[in-house]
Order: structure tokens, then C-alpha cells, then sequence
């Protein structure tokens, strides 16, 4: 069945779906009894007993006892098209997103050419339209070609469907330029998501400034060169009133930078990678180019400190940072690697091992790729977008839907899986075993 | 979560020869012995032996390194291998041929072993992971990560003047941060014990955590002479002399220059090291390289004996192996 309703039944499954009092998530109990929701396009998921519904005439669906949760949305991940196809297509990395729980994803606009003229955003929108997966919203690139020189037409790139703009890894060192790309996303309230990434400090470098990269002979990402950029950022955000997300932190000093600048009362956001919430410096050891990674992965107290960002709510959403390679891009020396991991077939069960593994409660780990994400976004979470999940289902190494040779090694004890999706009131099956009536 | 080593078998025996990382002190120590006993080949009339007779050495050079080269070409031919010299920089992988098919291409001629020398970090950890299995890889210098077979003659010569390393302080001075040679011999003396390795440049040069490699920074130099036994300069390139690294040749001489009146801060029966080539007055002055404390030529005669060494015990490793 592939039937878009206005209203139906999700029955039998576990209650991730409707919100608590304080509009935040509400407590997630994935051991809790099934229960039977009412999904409406026009009213937040709400629990079918004492709605007062009658479903006898409405379209349902078995969630096989499965934890439902709000469509997820991705605030970074590379999608590739355009561009060589060996390193993924909108169809192969929509789908790889869908099945990670993502019912949207801003597309990073690094792509060949970059996201910077209305014929790319319409072709990724309309090849993303065919993929019948996730949905794309381009991040526009802030300057022509992300060479950081002439700024791109924002407004038009806005109308063309870009969500938001940004300059993807490509520092930029020019802080006139970026003052006045700020001021103008502002006249137009195109939201930025932008690095914190000093142009000059650490762009020749593959690994974080420290033992192991000082071990390894590697030339060093030092942390300053994220905190000098964000404190940039936030001063210039003071200077043009820009909303300013800022993508894919890296460090434990950044985090209290960002702690600083929100309690000043800037509104400033922020998010991580997945991979940044279990990866260290230790992982690369031995030159091991699957944790070549554009954003470094830094000591095991910057972990730490984003984790607790995380849980505390200081750093507002996780995104993917997926980055599908083919399998050439990896063999080369390690400074030589193309850097990146394709983090999507791997993201769901990383999500749900955050609890465990990093002390993120449950509730806080959908909210930062649920309700905050689309809030980073000015937009809300559709209520009909719905994923169901198997929490305990063990991962299976042959389930890959990226076309990344480059996929995020995680911890095999990790759990869950991504049996069908609603988006937009469309039933999307991932899982033969759980399908529609 | 890491890999592999490529470098020991299971039994922790030599099959690659890559850096110093997971080597024990008996693997060293067994390496400089078969070193001792193969020195003396080079003061014979015949100055080879045939240990490696009939197999075929490929130095693959993808950086340019005259004395490098032509040591590891040496050491080989002194065990009657046959030795192939291939320049890479000007060749096939400059033209945007990838190095792993550079690699196919050298093993289909039939190589026993690459000696490598590579501008990246790490590359011949890559080599020896991707080439053939029948191919042994010996590093000859990868990017500022690692040059173990330096490191070892740097060893092999200090073990000849002082043979306890666990009495022995060390100062490295100048340039860590750019040098696979300090990365290696910081390496090998931690292993063989010894007491305490002091690192003195200025910051610029020296890693802030220089403590993981076994390293103690110190600021000043003529503090850092005071009681050393061994004393290695490192060659100080020109292109870090012109940045923000040194202002100067003369200011960094001034300050870290290995002069007389400095020497005589250490110990009376200092040796005084130095990779080579030499930056005559900027890391050391002339009459200090030429003096009677000198050991730098020395140094050059015992990277024969450690390259026959290390080559043929990774073939020998081998051969023990596939006959097993």
C-alpha cells in the first residue's frame, strides 16, 4: 500500500510521538505497552483511547510493536548530486536517509557545482522528488562557487527552495565579506549554517592538534581554530542581527563559548555529527583513514563535552555529517585522504545508543533531530511525518542503502533499525517484516 | 577500534620494517646485534655477503634523497641483492598515476622488497597494508612521521660509546615538530630505557604535548647540556628559517647552536650527533661537527650495518615463515 491519507490508525506501537506538557518530548519508554495513535495531517499524533475518534472508516497500520517518533530532520549531510555519482546520488542517499529515520535533509551545497544558482536547486529538488525518500532542502552556498568572493543570490536561491545558506567546509577568511553576507542573509531572514573554521589556522591540517596527531607526524587542526571562528561569528551576529546555526562543533571550549553566548542572550544554535559523540583522536591511531574526518575528532574530554552539550541542551541538534566516499578516496596516505564518513546507515543505532553510551536521555537524543532541528529551521516537524523504529533489533552489516565505501565503524553491540516510515502520510516499508495491511 | 599493525607477525616477529611502534627492546637490542655482526663486512676486501643473493630490493623514492638511497642501494648490494632505483617524483605518480597502481606495476616485476621514502605521514604504513603479501616494506622516511632505520643507526652508534641506556641523558635539539628523525630516535631510546630525553627549541619547533613521545621539553639550552651524555642536533630545513618558525639562521644559532663553549656544559665525554646533512652554523658550529666529540661520520658507516641488518632479517622473518 502506498496510499497518502489524511488521517489513519498506527496501531500497535510504542508512544515516541506525543508531546509532553511543556511541548518538548515526552518520556519515551521503549519497554512501554503498544498502544494505537492517530496520525492527522492537520493535528499533532495524539493517542486514539479517549480521543473519541471512531477509526472504523479510517486507513491503519501495524507498527508491529514498534517505537514511533517524529520524522527526523538532518541539518547536514553531503548528498553528492550533483557531482560523481560513484560517491552517492540524491537517490541512493535520500533513501540511505529515510532508512536512519530522516524524513528531511538539508543538503550541504558542496556538491559539483555548488549550490549556487536556481538550476542546481532545482535539479537536486527534482531528482530528490523522484528518489520518493527523504525530502531536501539545498543549503544555499553563500558565495559564488564557495570561492569566498562574490556573494551568491540568496534571495533568489531562498525562492528556488533553499532552506538556508552556508559555505559547507570551505573556511572563509575574508571577515568583511562574511559581515556583510551575514547582513544581507539578514535582510531576508535566510538562516546560516555556518563552521566555526579559521581560514588560515589548522586548514592544512588532517587531525587534531595532539598526541596522536603529534605521534603520527600529522599536521595539526589546533582547537583555537574553531574558537577564534566562533567567536567571530558571534561578535558579527551581534554586528547584523543574522540567525547563525552553527555547524558541526568540535571541542569542549567551544561548547562553553557557545554556553556564554546564549546565556548573554544571543540566539545562537549549534549542532554535532553523531560520529563526534563516540569518536576520538584514538580512533585515527595507526593512520586509520576511516576517521579521516573534516571536522577532527578531538580528545576524550571534548567528548565528553559535547555529550554533556548535548544532553544539556546547550548544543541544540545532532545531524548526520554523512559524507559517502567511494572506496578509492581512501586509499592514499592518510594526510592524502578525501576526509568523511558516510555516517547514515550507521546513525540510527548510534542515536539510540547515546543513553548508554554518552548519558543522553532518550527523549533529548529525538529531540535534537526532531523538534530542534526543524526549530534551528523556522519550520516545524509535519504531523504526518512518523518513523517507526526497532530498538533492539541487532544491526546487520548487509543492510547499506549510502553508496559510501566509507561507512561509520560503529560499535556492533549498537541496536536498531528503521522498519517503515510515514512521510507526508505516506507509508514507506523498509522492513518486509513489518509491513502495511 | 584501530588497526592492525602491519609490521609484526603473530608471533611478533619483523614483516615489514615501518617505525617504532609496538617493537620491544629485545626486538632492538636483536636487531643491533645482527648489526655488530654484520659491520665488519664493510672493512673486509670483500665487502659483501650473500644473505640476500638472488632477491631483488626496489628503492622507491617518491621524495628526492641522495644520501638515503644510496645507503639502503648499498646495504643491499653488501647482501648481494639486486637493487633497482626507481625517482618517482619526476615519474608515473607525478603524471596523476595513483600510488597503489604505481605499487601493482613495481610488484609485477617481482620485487622481494620496496624500500620506501614518501613525502605523506603514514604512506608506508599504507604501502605495506596495500602492496603484495610476498613484498616486505622497509621505511625510509614517511612525511615527519617515522625513519626507523635512522633512528636504529642513531642507537646502534651511542650504544657503541655509551652501552647502558638506562644511565643516559639525551638532548634533542631544534626542529621536533617537522622531524620523522626526532619522532624515531625519541622513539628507539624510549624503548631502550633510556634515563631522560630532553627537547630544547623554541616553541614553534617542539610539540606542546612532547611528552608523547617520551620527551621533556626544556627552554634553555645551556640547562638542558648540563650532564647530557649524548647531544643530537636536527636539521633545521630552510624554508622554516624564512617563516614565522625562526626569525633567522642567526637568531637560532645564537640561541640553539651547538658551539665549543656550549659543549663543554655536558658531560666531558659527550658525543655529539647530528642526522645530516648539516646546517654548519645554524645548528652546529663547524669546529663542533669536526671536533674529537663528533660521532656524525660514524653515525653515516653505521646505516649500512642497521639497513643489512633490518633487511635481512624481514626476508629471513619471511622465509621462516612461508617454510613453516
Amino acid at each position: 500500500m502506498s496510499a497518502t491519507a489524511q488521517r489513519l490508525i498506527l496501531r500497535n506501537v510504542i508512544d515516541g510521538l506525543t508531546t509532553g506538557p511543556d511541548g518538548g518530548q515526552a518520556s519515551i519508554d521503549p519497554a512501554g505497552a503498544p498502544v494505537e495513535l492517530l496520525i492527522d495531517r492537520d493535528a499533532p499524533p495524539r493517542q486514539l483511547a479517549g480521543s473519541g475518534i471512531d477509526p472504523t472508516d479510517l486507513p491503519s497500520i501495524d507498527g508491529g510493536g514498534g517505537l514511533a517518533l517524529p520524522g527526523f530532520t538532518d541539518l547536514y549531510a553531503r548528498l553528492r548530486e550533483p557531482g560523481p555519482s560513484r560517491r552517492g546520488t540524491l537517490a541512493t542517499e535520500c533513501r540511505a536517509a529515510l532508512a536512519a529515520g530522516f524524513t528531511r535533509v538539508c543538503a550541504a551545497p558542496d556538491t559539483e557545482p555548488a549550490i549556487d544558482s536556481t538550476a542546481t536547486v532545482e535539479l537536486v529538488l527534482r531528482h530528490a522528488a523522484a528518489a520518493q525518500a527523504a525530502r531536501v532542502l539545498p543549503i544555499a552556498a553563500l558565495t559564488v562557487g564557495l570561492r569566498g568572493e562574490a556573494l551568491a543570490e540568496l534571495a533568489t536561491l531562498q525562492r528556488a527552495g533553499c532552506i538556508a545558506a552556508g559555505h559547507a567546509d570551505v573556511a572563509l577568511g575574508d571577515t568583511r565579506l562574511l559581515h556583510d553576507a551575514m547582513a544581507y542573509a539578514a535582510s531576508f531572514d535566510i538562516p546560516l549554517i555556518l563552521r566555526a573554521q579559521d581560514a588560515r589556522l589548522g586548514t592544512q591540517g588532517c587531525a587534531h592538534a595532539g598526541p596522536v596527531a603529534t605521534r603520527l607526524g600529522l599536521r595539526a587542526i589546533p582547537i583555537a581554530a574553531e574558537t577564534i571562528a566562533l567567536a567571530r561569528l558571534i561578535e558579527l551576529m551581534h554586528e547584523t542581527g543574522a540567525r547563525v546555526h552553527v555547524s558541526r562543533l568540535s571541542s569542549a571550549r567551544a561548547v562553553a563559548q557557545l554556553a556564554e553566548a546564549r546565556a548573554a542572550g544571543l540566539p545562537i544554535t549549534a549542532d554535532v555529527g553523531i560520529a563526534h559523540l563516540y569518536f576520538t583522536e584514538h580512533d585515527l591511531d595507526g593512520f586509520d583513514a576511516r576517521f579521516a574526518s573534516a571536522v577532527p575528532f578531538r580528545a576524550a574530554s571534548d567528548r565528553q563535552a559535547l555529550r554533556r552539550g548535548v544532553a544539556h541542551g546547550t548544543i541544540d541538534a545532532i545531524c548526520s555529517d554523512h559524507a559517502p566516499l567511494d572506496a578509492d578516496a581512501l586509499l592514499a596516505p592518510f594526510p592524502q585522504v578525501e576526509p568523511g564518513l558516510a555516517t547514515l546507515d550507521a546513525f540510527l543505532p548510534m542515536l539510540l545508543g547515546l543513553p548508554a553510551v554518552a548519558e543522553v536521555p532518550l527523549e533529548r537524543a529525538v529531540q535534537a533531530v526532531t523538534t530542534t532541528p526543524a526549530r534551528v529551521l523556522g519550520i516545524g516537524v509535519p504531523n504526518d511525518d512518523v518513523v517507526l523504529v526497532a530498538p533492539d533489533r541487532a544491526m546487520d552489516p548487509d543492510r547499506r542503502f549510502s553508496a559510501g565505501a566509507n561507512g561509520a565503524v560503529a560499535d556492533p553491540a549498537l541496536t536498531g533499525a528503521v522498519t517503515g516510515v510515514l512521510i507526508g502520510g505516506e507509508w514507506i516499508s523498509l522492513d518486509n517484516d513489518c509491513a502495511p495491511r | 577500534m584501530s588497526l592492525p599493525h602491519p609490521q609484526l607477525d603473530r608471533d611478533g616477529r619483523l614483516q615489514h620494517f615501518l617505525d617504532m611502534d609496538g617493537l620491544s627492546r629485545e626486538t632492538l637490542t636483536e636487531i643491533l646485534d645482527t648489526a655488530e655482526t654484520l659491520a665488519p663486512v664493510g672493512e673486509r676486501r670483500v665487502r659483501t655477503v650473500p644473505l640476500l643473493r638472488g632477491r631483488t630490493v626496489a628503492n622507491l623514492f617518491f621524495e628526492n634523497s641522495t644520501r638515503t638511497r644510496t645507503a639502503f642501494e648499498l646495504a643491499a648490494k653488501r647482501l648481494s641483492a639486486d637493487v633497482l632505483n626507481i625517482d618517482l617524483v619526476s615519474s608515473s605518480t607525478a603524471k596523476g598515476e595513483s600510488l597503489l597502481d604505481t605499487l601493482r606495476v613495481l610488484e609485477a616485476l617481482q620485487a622481494d622488497m620496496f624500500v620506501v621514502r614518501h613525502p605523506q605521514s603514514g604512506a608506508a604504513r599504507f604501502i605495506a597494508r596495500h602492496a603484495a603479501p610476498s613484498v616486505a616494506v622497509i621505511n625510509g622516511g614517511d612525511g615527519q612521521h617515522a625513519h626507523p632505520t635512522q633512528g636504529l643507526l642513531d642507537v646502534f652508534t651511542i650504544r657503541r660509546h655509551k652501552p647502558d641506556f638506562t644511565q643516559l641523558v639525551v638532548v634533542l635539539i631544534g626542529d621536533i615538530v617537522h622531524s620523522r628523525v626526532a619522532r624515531s630516535d625519541l622513539a628507539a631510546l624510549s624503548i631502550l630505557g633510556a634515563a631522560e630525553i630532553r627537547v630544547v627549541g623554541p616553541r614553534t619547533l617542539v610539540p606542546a604535548d612532547v611528552t608523547a613521545l617520551g620527551g621533556r621539553f626544556m627552554p634553555n639550552l645551556d640547562e638542558a647540556l648540563v650532564g647530557a651524555d649524548v647531544i643530537m642536533g636536527l636539521r633545521l630545513q630552510r624554508e622554516r628559517m624564512q617563516g614565522a618558525a625562526v626569525p633567522s639562521s642567526g637568531e637560532f644559532f645564537r640561541h640553539y647552536g651547538l658551539t665549543r663553549e656550549r659543549l663543554s656544559l655536558a658531560k666531558p665525554d659527550a658525543i655529539v650527533m647530528h642526522p645530516g646533512p648539516t646546517n654548519r652554523g645554524v645548528e652546529i658550529a663547524g669546529d663542533v661537527a669536526d671536533g674529537p666529540q663528533s660521532v656524525i661520520l660514524e653515525q653515516v658507516t653505521a646505516g649500512l650495518a642497521v639497513r643489512m641488518a633490518v633487511m635481512s632479517m624481514v626476508l629471513g622473518n619471511r622465509a621462516a615463515s612461508n617454510a613453516a
